[in-house]
């Protein structure tokens, strides 16, 4: 059972090796990484025990290739700046790639979920952003929307980074930069800060206007910031209707800084792609609200309700978590207390499931078993539960 | 074809989880091609479950706990007995986690 366990496992390793080679050559970083891929991968299942270790070839790859690996660690990150950055990117950039392309608006509705998750996770960046923003404005408007600017604070470095590929030391410093904001320890250059005062300033707009500020945002340029950087104080210590009027003004003035911003980046493509580049930094930023916000981004109604969303959201966030908290402890206790350490796991997939009073029955198909360190194959399997 | 992402979780998929992720870390890949090779790996791993496994299980136990959510069951086991042509195994606690096979036959 083993044994066709182990060859199993090596043909999948290999099927997956050949199918994606194609990318790596193509578009990727070749045939030595993916070799390099093939041997740990190989060598982590043999060590694992699951895979016999005379594998065929395969054997022969993993020494080889598990040696290559520090060797090429050492080397790409100084060839190769774009490889260097995709990394950095990792947390941030998956969304990123896909709402450039995608012009559609539908797409910012997912994109939100996947953004919300990314950004909440270095919750460091929201305290931070609070203190720009409040340094910046200081009214009652930073506040409502330091929440916010948090989690969209991320975006535009995303930016950064693609702007200056060329350049290894900024790409690495954005890399340090975000690391921070998850956790603050790293006391890092003062490149570092450079970097950050760029961002902020131009952040702090879209936080304050949703619907209007976004195109500077993209531009990256200083140019169109600072006219909308002024009227962004002005608002900040006005009411809330003369907020609202300035959010109609910028709407308008946005709409002859097009112009400018076109001029700035690749004309013709990013003059499609800016309109849903801004939805989509609007979704990632607004997470908390994104019904409102993805329908109607550029309508007037849509800013007023929003911060209100949030509101709610955010007492709603105080609520829940302790409940929640509470019922995931109760589940892992019983969950995890025997079994993460022991792991039996069997995974597989159901084709029926039956109940007759406390009697169970399902048959199972495809699955993996991994049961007293040893893992088992079945194409089929029936199962009898008391409850 | 649709594919579960479930397979990971095993053996063969946490090692190759590992793998990309310190080839991403490291940069030597980018966390697109890792994701695609994750993606491979779902089709390749119930490729080759469909086709080149033929053996037939049976299970019985104390069910501890289940669960039906997302179209996925999961049950904990007690004492539970593994059995197979050739061989049998018996464990304390064991969590099953099936996926249902007919989202990947639509």
């Amino acid at each position: 059972m083993a044994a066709s366990t182990s060859g199993v496992y090596v043909s999948v390793i290999e099927d997956v090796i050949n199918k994606v080679r194609e990318e790596f050559l193509n578009n990727g970083p070749g045939e030595d990484v993916l070799k390099e891929l093939q041997g740990t991968w190989e060598a982590k299942t043999v060590q694992a025990g699951v895979v016999n270790n005379p594998i065929e070839r395969s054997a022969a790859k993993g020494t080889p290739g598990s040696g290559v690996t520090p060797v090429h660690d050492l080397n790409v990150p100084y060839e190769g700046t774009e490889e260097y950055e995709t990394p950095t990117a990792e947390m941030l950039f998956p969304p990123t790639p896909l709402q450039t392309p995608i012009p559609a608006t539908p797409i910012p509705t997912p994109l939100p979920g996947t953004g919300d998750n990314m950004y909440n996770i270095p919750t460091g960046g929201s305290e931070y952003s609070a203190n720009e923003s409040g340094s910046s404005n200081g009214g009652v408007n930073a506040e409502l929307k330091a929440g916010r600017s948090g989690p969209y604070m991320q975006p535009p470095s995303a930016w950064m980074n693609q702007r200056p590929p060329l350049d290894v030391n900024i790409a690495y410093v954005e890399g340090r930069d975000e690391a921070d904001r998850g956790a603050s320890h790293q006391p890092p250059t003062q490149d570092f800060f450079q970097m950050n005062s760029g961002k902020r300033k131009r952040e702090d707009f879209p936080a304050q206007y949703q619907a209007g500020g976004y195109l500077p945002q993209q531009d990256g340029a200083g140019d169109a910031a600072p006219e909308i950087f002024e009227i962004e104080v002005s608002e900040g210590s006005s009411s809330i209707a003369s907020r609202a009027w300035s959010e109609m003004l910028t709407r308008v003035r946005s709409s002859t800084l097009k112009i400018p911003q076109l001029d700035g980046p690749i004309p013709d493509p990013y003059d499609e792609l800016s309109t849903p580049n801004i939805y989509n930094y609007q979704g990632a930023f607004n997470e908390d609200y994104n019904v409102a916000s993805t329908p109607a981004p550029h309508d007037i109604p849509v800013s007023t309700p929003a911060p209100v969303v949030q509101n709610d959201v955010g007492d709603d966030d105080d609520d829940e978590p302790p409940l929640n908290e509470n019922d995931d402890d109760e589940l892992d206790d019983v969950d995890q207390g025997d079994e993460l350490n022991t792991a039996h796991l069997v995974l597989a997939q159901f084709d029926k499931v039956t109940r007759t009073k406390s009697k169970w029955k399902c048959t199972l198909k495809d699955g993996i078993m991994h049961i007293n360190n040893k893992d088992i194959l079945f194409n089929k399997a029936t199962g009898e539960f008391e409850f | 074809m649709a594919t579960f992402e479930l397979y990971r979780r095993s053996t063969i998929g946490m090692c190759l989880t590992e793998t990309l992720d310190e080839m991403v870390q490291s940069g030597t890949l980018s966390p697109d091609l890792a994701i695609q090779v994750l993606t491979q790996f779902d089709k390749s791993m119930t490729e080759a479950l469909e086709t080149q496994v033929k053996s037939k299980v049976t299970i019985k136990g104390h069910l501890h706990t289940y669960r039906f959510c997302d179209n996925v069951w999961t049950f904990i086991l007690q004492d539970a007995l593994f059995k197979n042509e050739d061989s049998q195994e018996n464990v304390g606690r064991v969590k099953i986690v099936a996926c249902d096979s007919k989202l990947l036959t639509q």
